[in-house]
């Protein structure tokens, strides 16, 4: 099975190939982190006897992405999966950040994911079942007053999916979107998580423990995984609410904890 | 003149190690955090003008870090041919809340609290053989009541960040017998010191609300960092070289049935292919 991995480099991105590396798949990582994607491949595979292929590339530009897929045609690579990670966010509010960092958000989150579904599905490896990963977010089932950028990127991918996997359910294509809470990805996200006090921690999702389901349930043909019943939860509650109404309870929410956390 | 090499340097236990030390001996310090490291330095000085201490920043989890840092020092080294690498202290150590990685892909508490040390002593290991010196891992009791998880050895099929933590504790002790079982020959000696309950920050660095509050209550518990501090002085120079492998507080304690030669043989084994390098050839 050869898998490819976007945004490898990053903390769900390394636990990911970690664990499609442990059942045997071949992997084919890359994400904008040369030095990143280097040590990763080094670690995988002096601990599981598998091909890893690495190439950094820059998702949001479309040359990047042309360079990606000769690199890939000239080795005649074909593929049984692809897992979108590759993905970014800026805290606080819509006019404190930067402008181009807002349309970064959209760049990576939303078209640079097309680009590469786009492009990998039409090398998949004929005759055989292939499995589509979305990385969504919790923050996609609401919309995120002062995440509110990334939260409508993450509701973007989720629809998108949901859709796709319409499209695509007479290809043999299966088509999983992940929504998890809090991820211990780095240094930062534990900040953040702590700044959110209790709350932060009840829905913050073990790395291995996602990873793990995530392969099981996209091979099952699942649609959508949101790990932790907590955040099961919080989504049921956030559709029977009024939209408008969630909006301004986590406007509450956010803006106590951003202010600890930005501090 | 002696140096000595102490990871984890610039707070708790390594700090005050690196106090202690500088008054008889050159203390190469490796830190994470330049700031921490360029006032650790001044408080050091600030006591003792003459004493000789110099920092380098790393952040051992990752190992390409450690090679780089192990890179500098040894032509630090080099530079300095008056200095013998005599010590090598491997205390930097963390505890996790949740699973993390390194940028390699192996579990943090695993690839910091034992990786590190085995990586940066096999590269420091020539230098070390010269001085006919001494490698000291900063272990725990809590080593005891557990066993290596040969099959999942990063705990990804069931994370328990106390059980990653007294593994990679039980790794310390496991590597210091496979040191002395491969090298006493050439007059090298491994040991591990159990500090005791220590008042450090270990359990409030990058940890959830839970460890984070259970840490702080039970570090008030425990004594200064000076304190066992001074169990590492004595490993280092007491001649002829104590014969013992886990002390504390200047005396052998009794270490968990697990500490074997096969164990030790294993661990070995493995750190040297995650590490992707070979003891028994020494290209550095």
């Amino acid at each position: 099975m050869n898998a490819m991995i976007t945004g490898a480099s990053g903390g769900l991105g390394r636990v990911l190939a970690t664990e499609c590396a442990d059942r045997g798949y071949n992997l084919f990582l890359t994400d904008i982190n040369h030095d990143g994607l280097s040590s990763l491949k080094q670690g995988l595979e002096r601990q599981f006897k598998v091909c890893i292929a690495a190439k950094a590339c820059d998702l949001t530009k479309a040359e990047s992405v042309d360079e990606l897929m000769s690199f890939i045609d000239m080795h005649g690579i074909r593929f049984d999966m692809l897992i979108n990670v590759a993905g970014i966010d800026y805290e606080g509010g819509f006019l404190r950040i930067d402008r181009e960092k807002i349309t970064k958000i959209i760049a990576l989150n939303n078209e640079a994911t097309l680009r590469i579904t786009h492009d990998i599905l039409l090398r998949r490896r004929p005759g055989k079942r292939f499995t589509l990963i979305f990385v969504s977010s919790l923050a996609s089932l609401y919309p995120m007053p002062l995440k509110a950028t990334y939260a409508a990127s993450k509701r973007f991918l989720l629809d998108f999916a949901l859709a796709l996997r319409q499209e695509l359910k007479n290809q043999d294509v299966s088509v999983l979107t992940l929504c998890p809470g809090g991820l211990v990805t780095t240094k930062e996200a534990m900040r953040g998580i702590s700044a959110q006090g209790f709350w932060g921690n009840a829905t913050t999702n073990s790395l291995e423990i996602v990873a793990r389901k995530t392969v099981v349930y996209a091979l099952q043909g699942k649609s959508i995984y949101i790990p932790g019943l907590l955040n099961r939860i919080l989504s049921l509650l956030g559709r029977i609410l009024p939209r408008s109404w969630a909006a301004s309870i986590i406007y509450w929410r956010w803006s106590k904890a951003q202010v600890k956390w930005l501090r | 003149m002696k140096a000595v090499v102490i990871t984890g340097a610039s707070s708790g236990i390594g700090f005050e190690i690196a106090r202690l030390l500088s008054k008889n001996y050159f203390v190469i310090g490796i830190g994470r955090n330049e700031n921490n490291c360029g006032r650790a330095k001044e408080l050091m000085l600030s006591e003792n003008p003459g004493a000789k201490i110099e920092y380098f920043i790393a952040d051992l989890i990752q190992q390409n870090e450690v090679n780089r840092v192990a890179d500098e020092i040894r032509t630090y080294l080099e530079n300095n041919e008056n200095l013998e690498l005599y010590g090598l202290i491997n205390n930097a150590g963390c505890v996790r809340s949740w699973y993390t990685t390194s940028e390699e892909g192996y579990e943090q508490q695993f690839a910091l609290n034992h990786l590190a040390g085995f990586l940066l002593t096999y590269r420091l290991l020539p230098f070390i053989t010269k001085a006919k010196g001494r490698i000291i891992m900063t272990g725990s009791q809590s080593h005891k009541g557990i066993k290596i998880h040969w099959n999942d050895v990063m705990l990804r099929k069931r994370y328990n960040p106390l059980t990653a933590y007294k593994q990679s504790k039980l790794c310390n002790i496991l590597f210091a017998k496979g040191l002395n079982d491969r090298f006493a020959s050439l007059d090298i000696r491994a040991y591990v010191v159990d500090p005791g309950l220590v008042r450090t920050d270990i359990g409030n660095k990058q940890t959830g609300y839970l460890v984070n509050l259970i840490w702080s209550i039970r570090k008030k518990h425990g004594v200064s960092p000076e304190i066992p501090a001074k169990t590492y002085e004595f490993l280092l120079g007491t001649h002829p070289a104590p014969k013992g492998l886990y002390y504390c507080s200047f005396k052998e304690k009794a270490y968990s049935r697990q500490v074997t030669s096969e164990n030790a043989d294993k661990l070995f084994l493995l750190s040297e292919e995650l590490c992707g390098i070979s003891y028994n050839r020494w290209d550095g």
